[in-house]
Protein backbone atom coordinates (compact mmCIF):
# COMPACT_ATOMS: atom_id res chain seq x y z
CA UNK A 1 0.00 0.00 0.00
CA UNK A 2 1.02 3.46 -0.94
CA UNK A 3 2.18 5.80 2.19
CA UNK A 4 -0.18 8.59 2.36
CA UNK A 5 3.21 10.56 2.86
CA UNK A 6 6.93 9.54 2.28
CA UNK A 7 9.66 11.18 2.60
CA UNK A 8 13.04 9.25 0.73
CA UNK A 9 16.40 10.72 1.90
CA UNK A 10 15.37 14.32 1.67
CA UNK A 11 17.64 16.92 2.03
CA UNK A 12 17.32 21.02 1.81
CA UNK A 13 18.98 24.40 2.49
CA UNK A 14 17.91 27.49 1.84
CA UNK A 15 21.91 28.11 -0.03
CA UNK A 16 23.52 27.78 3.06
CA UNK A 17 23.56 25.49 6.15
CA UNK A 18 21.74 22.36 5.49
CA UNK A 19 18.68 22.83 6.96
CA UNK A 20 17.39 18.98 6.35
CA UNK A 21 19.85 15.97 6.09
CA UNK A 22 18.89 12.58 4.78
CA UNK A 23 15.24 12.62 6.32
CA UNK A 24 13.16 9.29 5.94
CA UNK A 25 9.72 8.48 6.99
CA UNK A 26 6.64 7.47 6.04
CA UNK A 27 3.26 8.03 7.40
CA UNK A 28 -0.13 5.59 6.44
CA UNK A 29 -3.45 7.13 6.13
CA UNK A 30 -5.39 7.88 9.26
CA UNK A 31 -1.77 8.12 11.45
CA UNK A 32 -1.63 11.69 14.03
CA UNK A 33 1.88 12.25 13.64
CA UNK A 34 3.24 14.90 16.19
CA UNK A 35 6.86 16.79 14.68
CA UNK A 36 8.58 17.95 17.04
CA UNK A 37 12.05 19.23 17.83
CA UNK A 38 13.69 22.56 19.36
CA UNK A 39 13.58 26.00 17.59
CA UNK A 40 15.49 25.85 14.48
CA UNK A 41 15.81 22.12 13.93
CA UNK A 42 13.96 22.34 10.44
CA UNK A 43 9.99 21.25 11.69
CA UNK A 44 8.63 24.61 9.47
CA UNK A 45 10.78 24.27 6.63
CA UNK A 46 9.60 20.15 6.44
CA UNK A 47 6.19 21.49 6.41
CA UNK A 48 7.45 23.57 3.42
CA UNK A 49 8.48 20.68 1.47
CA UNK A 50 5.21 18.56 1.99
CA UNK A 51 3.41 21.50 0.54
CA UNK A 52 5.67 22.02 -2.31
CA UNK A 53 6.35 25.61 -1.15
CA UNK A 54 9.63 24.28 -1.51
CA UNK A 55 11.33 21.27 -3.22
CA UNK A 56 13.96 18.75 -2.22
CA UNK A 57 18.54 19.16 -2.78
CA UNK A 58 18.47 15.54 -2.40
CA UNK A 59 15.89 12.48 -1.95
CA UNK A 60 12.20 12.33 -2.87
CA UNK A 61 8.66 13.79 -0.96
CA UNK A 62 5.51 11.50 -2.31
CA UNK A 63 2.13 12.71 -1.19
CA UNK A 64 0.47 9.48 -2.21
CA UNK A 65 1.61 8.56 -5.48
CA UNK A 66 2.66 11.98 -6.42
CA UNK A 67 6.38 12.87 -6.31
CA UNK A 68 6.05 16.22 -5.34
CA UNK A 69 9.37 17.06 -7.37
CA UNK A 70 7.67 19.53 -10.31
CA UNK A 71 4.33 20.12 -8.93
CA UNK A 72 2.90 23.69 -7.89
CA UNK A 73 1.28 24.37 -4.44
CA UNK A 74 -1.63 24.49 -5.95
CA UNK A 75 -1.77 20.99 -7.48
CA UNK A 76 -0.86 19.70 -3.92
CA UNK A 77 -3.48 21.60 -2.70
CA UNK A 78 -6.07 18.33 -3.77
CA UNK A 79 -3.95 16.08 -1.42
CA UNK A 80 -2.99 18.39 1.23
CA UNK A 81 -3.94 20.96 3.33
CA UNK A 82 -2.04 23.13 5.40
CA UNK A 83 -1.93 25.66 8.16
CA UNK A 84 0.72 28.21 8.51
CA UNK A 85 2.68 28.90 11.50
CA UNK A 86 0.91 32.84 11.29
CA UNK A 87 -1.92 31.74 9.94
CA UNK A 88 -3.76 34.56 11.41
CA UNK A 89 -2.23 36.17 8.47
CA UNK A 90 -2.80 33.78 5.41
CA UNK A 91 -6.47 34.64 5.26
CA UNK A 92 -7.75 37.36 2.55
CA UNK A 93 -11.40 37.68 1.68
CA UNK A 94 -13.99 39.89 3.08
CA UNK A 95 -15.99 37.09 5.16
CA UNK A 96 -14.63 34.09 7.40
CA UNK A 97 -17.28 31.72 5.04
CA UNK A 98 -15.30 33.56 1.57
CA UNK A 99 -12.33 32.50 3.25
CA UNK A 100 -12.88 29.28 4.04
CA UNK A 101 -14.70 28.62 0.16
CA UNK A 102 -11.56 29.98 -1.66
CA UNK A 103 -10.04 26.29 -1.31
CA UNK A 104 -13.27 24.36 -2.42
CA UNK A 105 -14.06 26.99 -5.22
CA UNK A 106 -9.73 27.16 -6.44
CA UNK A 107 -9.93 23.24 -6.52
CA UNK A 108 -12.49 23.78 -9.29
CA UNK A 109 -15.52 21.98 -7.32
CA UNK A 110 -18.77 22.89 -7.92
CA UNK A 111 -21.22 25.32 -6.20
CA UNK A 112 -22.88 22.78 -3.69
CA UNK A 113 -20.07 21.06 -3.22
CA UNK A 114 -17.85 23.66 -1.91
CA UNK A 115 -20.95 24.93 -0.13
CA UNK A 116 -21.08 21.86 1.41
CA UNK A 117 -17.40 21.43 2.57
CA UNK A 118 -17.69 24.86 3.17
CA UNK A 119 -20.08 24.01 5.70
CA UNK A 120 -18.51 20.85 7.21
CA UNK A 121 -15.46 22.82 7.77
CA UNK A 122 -17.24 25.95 9.41
CA UNK A 123 -18.97 23.76 11.92
CA UNK A 124 -16.50 21.60 12.43
CA UNK A 125 -14.53 24.10 13.90
CA UNK A 126 -17.74 25.99 15.41
CA UNK A 127 -17.00 29.22 13.55
CA UNK A 128 -20.39 29.27 12.17
CA UNK A 129 -21.52 32.27 14.25
CA UNK A 130 -18.62 34.40 13.31
CA UNK A 131 -18.81 33.05 9.25
CA UNK A 132 -20.40 36.31 7.63
CA UNK A 133 -17.80 38.74 10.05
CA UNK A 134 -14.60 39.98 8.50
CA UNK A 135 -11.78 37.88 9.13
CA UNK A 136 -9.61 40.71 10.53
CA UNK A 137 -12.56 41.77 12.90
CA UNK A 138 -11.95 38.69 14.93
CA UNK A 139 -9.50 37.64 17.93
CA UNK A 140 -5.72 36.49 16.14
CA UNK A 141 -6.87 32.96 17.39
CA UNK A 142 -9.93 33.03 15.65
CA UNK A 143 -8.36 33.80 12.39
CA UNK A 144 -6.48 30.90 12.96
CA UNK A 145 -9.25 28.39 13.44
CA UNK A 146 -10.71 30.29 10.33
CA UNK A 147 -7.33 29.01 8.50
CA UNK A 148 -7.96 25.74 9.93
CA UNK A 149 -11.32 25.79 8.52
CA UNK A 150 -9.71 26.57 5.06
CA UNK A 151 -7.60 23.48 5.20
CA UNK A 152 -10.55 21.19 6.56
CA UNK A 153 -12.34 22.06 3.44
CA UNK A 154 -9.92 21.03 1.10
CA UNK A 155 -11.06 18.04 2.78
CA UNK A 156 -7.68 16.68 1.95
CA UNK A 157 -5.88 13.31 2.93
CA UNK A 158 -3.29 15.21 4.48
CA UNK A 159 -3.24 17.70 6.78
CA UNK A 160 -0.15 19.73 7.73
CA UNK A 161 -0.39 21.97 10.49
CA UNK A 162 2.27 24.12 12.20
CA UNK A 163 1.52 25.34 15.65
CA UNK A 164 -2.16 24.78 15.30
CA UNK A 165 -3.14 25.58 18.97
CA UNK A 166 -0.45 28.20 19.68
CA UNK A 167 -2.36 31.71 21.35
CA UNK A 168 -5.69 29.19 21.64
CA UNK A 169 -6.99 28.79 24.95
CA UNK A 170 -7.95 25.31 26.15
CA UNK A 171 -11.70 25.63 24.94
CA UNK A 172 -10.65 26.67 21.77
CA UNK A 173 -7.88 24.06 21.92
CA UNK A 174 -10.35 21.21 22.49
CA UNK A 175 -12.38 22.53 19.45
CA UNK A 176 -9.13 22.13 17.33
CA UNK A 177 -8.78 18.69 19.24
CA UNK A 178 -11.90 17.23 17.98
CA UNK A 179 -11.98 18.56 14.78
CA UNK A 180 -8.30 16.81 13.70
CA UNK A 181 -9.76 13.61 15.82
CA UNK A 182 -12.82 13.21 13.77
CA UNK A 183 -10.67 14.11 11.03
CA UNK A 184 -8.23 11.11 11.51
CA UNK A 185 -10.66 8.69 12.49
CA UNK A 186 -11.95 9.20 8.58
CA UNK A 187 -9.12 7.95 7.29
CA UNK A 188 -6.64 11.68 6.64
CA UNK A 189 -3.40 11.78 8.34
CA UNK A 190 -2.26 13.96 10.57
CA UNK A 191 1.65 15.65 10.82
CA UNK A 192 1.69 18.25 13.73
CA UNK A 193 3.85 21.07 14.58
CA UNK A 194 3.57 21.47 18.28
CA UNK A 195 5.56 22.87 21.46
CA UNK A 196 2.47 22.05 23.46
CA UNK A 197 2.92 18.72 24.03
CA UNK A 198 0.08 18.41 26.57
CA UNK A 199 -1.97 18.67 23.60
CA UNK A 200 0.24 16.22 21.60
CA UNK A 201 -0.48 14.06 23.67
CA UNK A 202 -4.11 13.77 24.33
CA UNK A 203 -4.59 14.14 20.53
CA UNK A 204 -1.34 12.50 18.41
CA UNK A 205 -0.01 9.03 18.13
CA UNK A 206 3.48 9.10 16.51
CA UNK A 207 6.60 11.34 17.43
CA UNK A 208 8.66 12.55 14.31
CA UNK A 209 11.58 14.77 16.20
CA UNK A 210 14.07 16.60 14.12
CA UNK A 211 17.63 17.33 15.56
CA UNK A 212 19.32 20.12 13.56
CA UNK A 213 17.68 19.18 10.61
CA UNK A 214 17.96 15.23 11.52
CA UNK A 215 15.61 12.36 12.18
CA UNK A 216 16.50 11.95 15.99
CA UNK A 217 13.34 9.82 16.87
CA UNK A 218 10.50 7.97 15.00
CA UNK A 219 8.61 5.85 17.42
CA UNK A 220 5.16 6.17 19.61
CA UNK A 221 4.79 9.41 21.29
CA UNK A 222 3.46 8.28 24.42
CA UNK A 223 6.54 5.87 25.46
CA UNK A 224 8.85 9.22 23.85
CA UNK A 225 7.52 11.62 26.73
CA UNK A 226 7.49 9.16 29.43
CA UNK A 227 11.44 9.58 29.17
CA UNK A 228 12.83 12.98 29.99
CA UNK A 229 16.73 11.76 29.84
CA UNK A 230 15.64 11.55 26.02
CA UNK A 231 13.89 14.45 25.52
CA UNK A 232 16.23 17.11 27.44
CA UNK A 233 18.59 16.93 24.39
CA UNK A 234 16.20 17.32 22.13
CA UNK A 235 14.63 20.45 23.70
CA UNK A 236 11.71 18.89 25.11
CA UNK A 237 10.45 18.24 28.27
CA UNK A 238 7.59 15.91 29.42
CA UNK A 239 4.18 17.92 29.63
CA UNK A 240 2.53 18.38 33.56
CA UNK A 241 0.81 15.13 33.52
CA UNK A 242 3.11 13.09 32.45
CA UNK A 243 5.97 14.67 35.02
CA UNK A 244 3.05 14.21 37.59
CA UNK A 245 2.51 10.27 36.01
CA UNK A 246 5.99 9.83 36.12
CA UNK A 247 7.05 11.68 39.92
CA UNK A 248 4.04 9.25 41.41
CA UNK A 249 5.39 6.44 39.23
CA UNK A 250 1.50 5.60 38.06
CA UNK A 251 1.05 2.31 36.88
CA UNK A 252 1.72 2.56 32.95
CA UNK A 253 2.67 5.78 33.17
CA UNK A 254 -0.45 7.38 31.87
CA UNK A 255 0.37 10.62 29.73
CA UNK A 256 -3.25 11.34 28.99
CA UNK A 257 -5.57 13.50 31.47
CA UNK A 258 -8.50 10.72 31.33
CA UNK A 259 -6.06 8.04 31.88
CA UNK A 260 -3.83 10.06 34.36
CA UNK A 261 -7.06 11.06 36.89
CA UNK A 262 -8.35 7.45 36.86
CA UNK A 263 -4.70 6.14 38.19
CA UNK A 264 -4.36 9.37 40.17
CA UNK A 265 -8.12 8.33 41.83
CA UNK A 266 -6.74 5.04 42.80
CA UNK A 267 -3.43 5.92 44.05
CA UNK A 268 -5.05 9.03 46.31
CA UNK A 269 -7.81 5.63 47.56
CA UNK A 270 -4.91 4.09 48.57
CA UNK A 271 -4.96 1.11 46.89
CA UNK B 1 4.76 53.52 45.09
CA UNK B 2 3.57 51.51 42.56
CA UNK B 3 5.34 50.96 39.41
CA UNK B 4 2.09 50.88 37.60
CA UNK B 5 -1.11 51.85 38.72
CA UNK B 6 -4.75 51.64 36.37
CA UNK B 7 -7.31 53.55 37.64
CA UNK B 8 -10.69 52.87 36.29
CA UNK B 9 -9.49 52.38 32.45
CA UNK B 10 -11.80 51.88 29.87
CA UNK B 11 -10.63 51.33 26.34
CA UNK B 12 -12.09 51.30 22.66
CA UNK B 13 -10.42 50.28 19.81
CA UNK B 14 -11.59 52.60 16.78
CA UNK B 15 -15.09 52.21 15.87
CA UNK B 16 -15.88 49.93 17.85
CA UNK B 17 -18.78 50.26 20.88
CA UNK B 18 -17.95 47.73 22.97
CA UNK B 19 -15.24 48.90 25.20
CA UNK B 20 -12.51 46.32 25.18
CA UNK B 21 -11.69 47.22 28.49
CA UNK B 22 -13.80 48.41 30.98
CA UNK B 23 -13.48 49.82 34.29
CA UNK B 24 -9.95 48.03 35.09
CA UNK B 25 -8.60 49.20 38.50
CA UNK B 26 -4.38 47.29 39.13
CA UNK B 27 -1.30 48.37 40.68
CA UNK B 28 1.95 46.59 40.40
CA UNK B 29 4.48 46.84 42.82
CA UNK B 30 8.55 46.72 42.08
CA UNK B 31 10.02 43.25 41.38
CA UNK B 32 6.08 41.70 41.20
CA UNK B 33 5.06 39.26 38.33
CA UNK B 34 1.49 39.93 37.48
CA UNK B 35 0.11 37.06 35.24
CA UNK B 36 -3.08 38.23 32.84
CA UNK B 37 -4.95 35.20 32.23
CA UNK B 38 -8.08 35.08 30.27
CA UNK B 39 -10.56 33.14 27.46
CA UNK B 40 -9.72 34.63 23.75
CA UNK B 41 -10.54 38.42 23.55
CA UNK B 42 -10.84 38.85 27.48
CA UNK B 43 -8.85 42.08 27.32
CA UNK B 44 -5.49 41.10 28.59
CA UNK B 45 -3.10 41.85 25.35
CA UNK B 46 -5.33 45.75 24.98
CA UNK B 47 -4.03 45.84 28.55
CA UNK B 48 -0.77 45.46 27.75
CA UNK B 49 -0.98 47.85 24.84
CA UNK B 50 -2.52 50.40 27.01
CA UNK B 51 -0.26 50.14 29.58
CA UNK B 52 2.62 50.38 26.81
CA UNK B 53 1.40 53.30 25.83
CA UNK B 54 0.45 52.03 22.32
CA UNK B 55 -3.03 52.35 22.59
CA UNK B 56 -4.67 54.95 21.62
CA UNK B 57 -1.46 56.59 21.20
CA UNK B 58 -0.54 54.38 18.16
CA UNK B 59 -3.44 52.16 17.61
CA UNK B 60 -5.99 54.95 17.88
CA UNK B 61 -9.40 54.47 19.69
CA UNK B 62 -10.22 56.41 23.10
CA UNK B 63 -9.22 55.99 26.62
CA UNK B 64 -10.81 57.00 29.99
CA UNK B 65 -9.37 56.70 33.28
CA UNK B 66 -6.23 56.69 34.38
CA UNK B 67 -2.76 55.41 33.83
CA UNK B 68 0.41 56.14 35.98
CA UNK B 69 3.60 54.54 35.40
CA UNK B 70 6.52 55.58 37.23
CA UNK B 71 8.96 54.04 34.15
CA UNK B 72 9.60 53.52 31.01
CA UNK B 73 8.26 50.25 29.58
CA UNK B 74 9.16 47.64 27.13
CA UNK B 75 7.01 45.35 25.39
CA UNK B 76 7.00 42.22 24.03
CA UNK B 77 4.23 41.82 21.33
CA UNK B 78 2.85 38.23 20.51
CA UNK B 79 4.18 38.54 17.20
CA UNK B 80 7.55 39.06 17.12
CA UNK B 81 7.77 38.90 13.29
CA UNK B 82 6.27 42.62 13.88
CA UNK B 83 8.71 44.30 16.15
CA UNK B 84 12.18 43.31 13.93
CA UNK B 85 13.30 47.22 12.98
CA UNK B 86 14.32 45.41 9.62
CA UNK B 87 17.51 48.03 10.21
CA UNK B 88 19.40 45.51 11.00
CA UNK B 89 21.57 43.19 9.24
CA UNK B 90 22.45 41.11 12.25
CA UNK B 91 20.79 39.69 15.27
CA UNK B 92 23.41 41.28 17.57
CA UNK B 93 22.59 45.06 15.88
CA UNK B 94 18.60 44.30 15.61
CA UNK B 95 19.01 43.63 19.78
CA UNK B 96 21.10 46.82 20.26
CA UNK B 97 18.61 48.52 18.26
CA UNK B 98 16.21 49.47 21.54
CA UNK B 99 19.40 50.74 23.70
CA UNK B 100 20.79 52.94 20.43
CA UNK B 101 17.77 55.05 20.43
CA UNK B 102 18.31 55.68 24.53
CA UNK B 103 21.34 57.31 23.05
CA UNK B 104 23.33 55.59 25.08
CA UNK B 105 27.04 55.43 24.68
CA UNK B 106 29.13 52.50 22.38
CA UNK B 107 30.19 50.35 25.48
CA UNK B 108 27.08 50.69 27.86
CA UNK B 109 25.28 49.48 24.34
CA UNK B 110 27.74 46.90 23.89
CA UNK B 111 27.48 45.47 27.29
CA UNK B 112 23.41 45.28 27.48
CA UNK B 113 23.69 43.25 23.71
CA UNK B 114 26.43 40.59 24.70
CA UNK B 115 24.19 40.68 28.38
CA UNK B 116 20.52 40.18 27.19
CA UNK B 117 21.92 37.40 24.27
CA UNK B 118 23.80 35.76 27.21
CA UNK B 119 20.57 35.56 28.92
CA UNK B 120 18.28 34.29 26.18
CA UNK B 121 20.95 31.71 25.60
CA UNK B 122 20.96 32.94 21.53
CA UNK B 123 24.96 34.29 21.62
CA UNK B 124 25.28 32.11 18.43
CA UNK B 125 22.79 33.58 16.90
CA UNK B 126 24.41 36.93 17.10
CA UNK B 127 25.93 37.24 13.78
CA UNK B 128 22.80 35.90 11.80
CA UNK B 129 20.57 38.02 9.71
CA UNK B 130 16.67 38.16 11.58
CA UNK B 131 15.38 37.05 8.31
CA UNK B 132 16.57 33.81 8.79
CA UNK B 133 15.80 32.95 11.85
CA UNK B 134 13.11 30.60 13.38
CA UNK B 135 10.27 30.96 14.63
CA UNK B 136 11.18 30.53 18.05
CA UNK B 137 15.05 32.33 17.94
CA UNK B 138 13.06 35.10 16.40
CA UNK B 139 10.86 35.76 19.50
CA UNK B 140 14.04 34.88 21.77
CA UNK B 141 15.43 37.68 19.75
CA UNK B 142 12.60 40.18 19.74
CA UNK B 143 12.85 39.49 24.28
CA UNK B 144 16.66 40.32 24.29
CA UNK B 145 15.98 43.46 22.25
CA UNK B 146 13.29 44.39 25.13
CA UNK B 147 15.89 43.31 27.96
CA UNK B 148 18.89 44.91 26.92
CA UNK B 149 16.61 48.35 27.24
CA UNK B 150 17.10 47.21 30.94
CA UNK B 151 13.66 48.32 31.57
CA UNK B 152 12.27 48.54 34.93
CA UNK B 153 8.54 47.02 33.94
CA UNK B 154 8.54 44.54 31.39
CA UNK B 155 4.64 44.06 29.65
CA UNK B 156 5.09 40.19 27.84
CA UNK B 157 2.33 39.17 25.51
CA UNK B 158 2.68 35.42 24.79
CA UNK B 159 6.49 35.12 25.73
CA UNK B 160 6.70 31.27 24.94
CA UNK B 161 4.00 31.08 21.74
CA UNK B 162 6.92 29.95 19.79
CA UNK B 163 9.21 28.51 21.88
CA UNK B 164 10.09 24.91 22.73
CA UNK B 165 9.47 23.48 25.54
CA UNK B 166 12.90 23.60 26.95
CA UNK B 167 12.91 27.38 25.81
CA UNK B 168 9.88 28.04 27.37
CA UNK B 169 11.02 27.04 30.71
CA UNK B 170 14.41 28.79 30.41
CA UNK B 171 11.79 32.13 29.34
CA UNK B 172 9.48 31.38 32.89
CA UNK B 173 12.75 30.96 34.97
CA UNK B 174 14.54 34.17 33.23
CA UNK B 175 11.25 36.53 34.46
CA UNK B 176 11.82 35.02 37.97
CA UNK B 177 15.45 36.05 37.99
CA UNK B 178 14.50 39.30 36.47
CA UNK B 179 11.90 40.50 39.17
CA UNK B 180 13.65 38.68 42.02
CA UNK B 181 17.32 40.36 41.08
CA UNK B 182 16.88 43.27 38.77
CA UNK B 183 13.71 44.13 40.64
CA UNK B 184 12.14 44.31 37.06
CA UNK B 185 8.47 44.38 37.41
CA UNK B 186 6.60 41.64 34.65
CA UNK B 187 3.31 42.12 33.60
CA UNK B 188 2.56 38.99 31.41
CA UNK B 189 -0.23 37.86 29.73
CA UNK B 190 -0.06 34.04 28.90
CA UNK B 191 -2.26 30.54 28.07
CA UNK B 192 0.18 28.64 29.90
CA UNK B 193 -1.48 28.19 32.94
CA UNK B 194 1.02 25.56 33.77
CA UNK B 195 3.81 27.71 34.47
CA UNK B 196 1.54 30.76 35.85
CA UNK B 197 1.48 29.48 39.57
CA UNK B 198 5.42 28.93 39.78
CA UNK B 199 5.74 32.49 37.44
CA UNK B 200 3.20 35.02 38.91
CA UNK B 201 3.23 36.84 42.50
CA UNK B 202 -0.62 37.37 41.34
CA UNK B 203 -2.81 36.22 39.03
CA UNK B 204 -5.21 38.38 37.20
CA UNK B 205 -8.58 37.08 35.44
CA UNK B 206 -9.36 38.68 32.52
CA UNK B 207 -13.08 38.47 31.21
CA UNK B 208 -14.82 40.45 28.58
CA UNK B 209 -12.64 43.39 29.44
CA UNK B 210 -13.28 43.38 33.13
CA UNK B 211 -10.94 42.30 35.62
CA UNK B 212 -13.17 39.69 36.71
CA UNK B 213 -10.68 38.67 39.74
CA UNK B 214 -7.23 39.07 41.04
CA UNK B 215 -5.18 37.45 44.02
CA UNK B 216 -2.57 34.72 44.62
CA UNK B 217 -1.92 31.86 42.03
CA UNK B 218 -3.82 29.51 44.64
CA UNK B 219 -7.01 31.68 44.93
CA UNK B 220 -7.57 32.58 41.32
CA UNK B 221 -6.22 28.87 39.41
CA UNK B 222 -7.98 26.85 42.14
CA UNK B 223 -11.19 28.67 40.90
CA UNK B 224 -13.46 26.33 38.99
CA UNK B 225 -15.20 29.27 37.38
CA UNK B 226 -11.91 29.76 35.41
CA UNK B 227 -12.11 26.67 34.35
CA UNK B 228 -15.45 26.24 33.15
CA UNK B 229 -16.23 30.18 31.83
CA UNK B 230 -12.13 31.63 31.61
CA UNK B 231 -9.22 30.18 30.01
CA UNK B 232 -9.26 27.05 31.80
CA UNK B 233 -7.03 25.74 35.01
CA UNK B 234 -3.68 24.13 35.40
CA UNK B 235 -3.63 20.50 34.26
CA UNK B 236 -2.13 19.00 37.57
CA UNK B 237 -5.37 20.65 39.30
CA UNK B 238 -7.74 19.67 36.81
CA UNK B 239 -6.42 16.18 36.93
CA UNK B 240 -6.63 16.21 40.74
CA UNK B 241 -9.88 17.12 40.96
CA UNK B 242 -11.23 14.90 38.44
CA UNK B 243 -9.44 11.71 40.29
CA UNK B 244 -11.71 12.81 44.08
CA UNK B 245 -8.61 13.24 45.59
CA UNK B 246 -9.00 14.73 48.63
CA UNK B 247 -8.20 18.63 48.53
CA UNK B 248 -7.22 19.22 52.91
CA UNK B 249 -8.38 23.49 51.49
CA UNK B 250 -6.80 23.53 48.57
CA UNK B 251 -6.17 21.94 45.22
CA UNK B 252 -2.47 21.49 44.14
CA UNK B 253 -1.08 23.13 40.91
CA UNK B 254 2.02 22.19 40.67
CA UNK B 255 3.43 18.29 40.01
CA UNK B 256 5.91 19.17 43.02
CA UNK B 257 2.31 19.99 45.27
CA UNK B 258 0.95 17.26 44.49
CA UNK B 259 3.50 14.86 44.84
CA UNK B 260 4.16 16.31 48.05
CA UNK B 261 0.46 15.38 49.16
CA UNK B 262 0.80 11.74 48.19
CA UNK B 263 3.62 11.43 50.66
Amino acid sequence: MTAALRFDGVAFSYGGAPVLQDVSFALESGERVALLGRNGAGKSTLTRLVTALRHPDAGAVWVGDWDTRGRRPEELARRVGSVFQHADQQLFARTVREDVAFGPRALGLGVQECARRTATALEALELASVADEHPYDLPPPFRKLAALAGALALEPAVLVLDEPTSGLDRALQARVARALAMRAAAGVTLLVVTHDLGFAAETLDRALVLDAGRLACDEPLAGLLASPVRLAPLGLAPPPLVELSLALDLPGTPVRAAAVAVALAVRCRGE
Amino acid sequence: MARLSLDGVSYWYPAMERPALSDVTLTVAPGEVVALVGSVGAGGSTLLLVVAGLAPRVVGGRLTGDVKRDTEVAIVLPTPWTQVSGMAFTVWDEVAFGPANLGWPRERIAAAVDRSLARLDIAALAPRDPATLSGGELQRAILAGALAMEPRLLLLDEPTAELDPAGARACWRLVRALAREDGTSVVVATSDLDAVPELADRVVWMDRGRLRRAGSPAEVLADEALWREGPGGPAVARAWRAAGCPESGSVPLTVADAVGRLR
